[in-house]
């Protein structure tokens, strides 16, 4: 079972608890969260917030591609996926990604969230644009996507 | 015949509009659309060559949402997305 959103910053926040009642199964033993924020340093600057930009409809295929995959690489049974990426400006610390998972065992949970994380890094068409304490901002570099 | 690029990323520097629009000659491709964009750069941004890297490095996503390979014929009036490399998370 996944859900996929990505959710404007203008409209809403993430907010764990939403993954917290998604994930909830009595099937499942174990439940991971990973949660990426904005940190304060990158290369030797001090960046005081990100903005994303997002493809929103080939971010959510994206995501159900990336799930369909870890079905076929893993067949875990009964595991659960909420992913939530945030789009528009948001300040340090504040949560950018959040993928909540839920499977039978420990191991199996720890696999499928560390798979996501990475397929997302390499698949999923979001963009990251850093402002800095001097007023200044760029767009990261990133990474030619990669397709299947 | 027209076609409106989608910006994304680094690409919305050319415009603050979120898209541009181009010309192109009939039955272009992906290709063709790219040398449309350096094209828009020698000329909007003084040949700008991080950009140029940028475009070189994209690709390209069509109306329906697909992902297009440079082989792609572009239809008139086509809206067509630059998806420039990418780093969310």
């Amino acid at each position: 079972m996944l859900h996929a959103r990505v959710v404007d910053i203008a409209k809403e926040q993430i907010e764990l608890i939403k993954a917290e009642k998604f994930i909830a199964s009595s099937k499942c033993g174990a439940s991971i969260y990973f949660v990426g924020t904005v940190r304060d340093l990158n290369n030797d600057k001090k960046v005081i917030g990100m903005t994303y930009d997002s493809h929103d409809a080939l971010v959510i295929k994206s995501f159900e591609e990336i799930y369909q995959s870890s079905i076929k690489k893993f067949n875990f049974d009964n595991s659960v996926v909420f992913i939530e990426h945030i789009k528009g400006q948001i300040k340090l610390g504040e949560i950018s990604i959040l993928i909540g998972v839920a499977c039978k065992h420990r191991n199996q949970a720890y696999e499928l969230s560390r798979f996501f994380i990475e397929e997302i890094k390499k698949k999923t068409p979001i963009w990251k644009k850093e402002h800095y304490e001097d007023g200044d901002s760029e767009w990261l570099e990133g990474n030619p996507i990669q397709k299947d | 015949m027209n076609i409106k690029l989608e910006l994304f990323g680094a690409s919305r520097d050319f415009s603050n509009e979120g898209f541009i629009n181009l010309n192109l000659k009939e039955k272009s491709t992906i290709r063709d659309l790219r040398t449309a964009i350096n094209k828009f750069i020698d000329t909007d941004f003084e040949g700008n060559k991080s950009y140029k890297k940028m475009v070189n490095s994209s690709t390209f996503c069509s109306e329906k949402d697909e992902m297009v390979s440079d082989n792609y014929k572009i239809l008139n009036n086509e809206k067509i997305a630059i998806i420039p490399p990418i780093g969310g998370g």
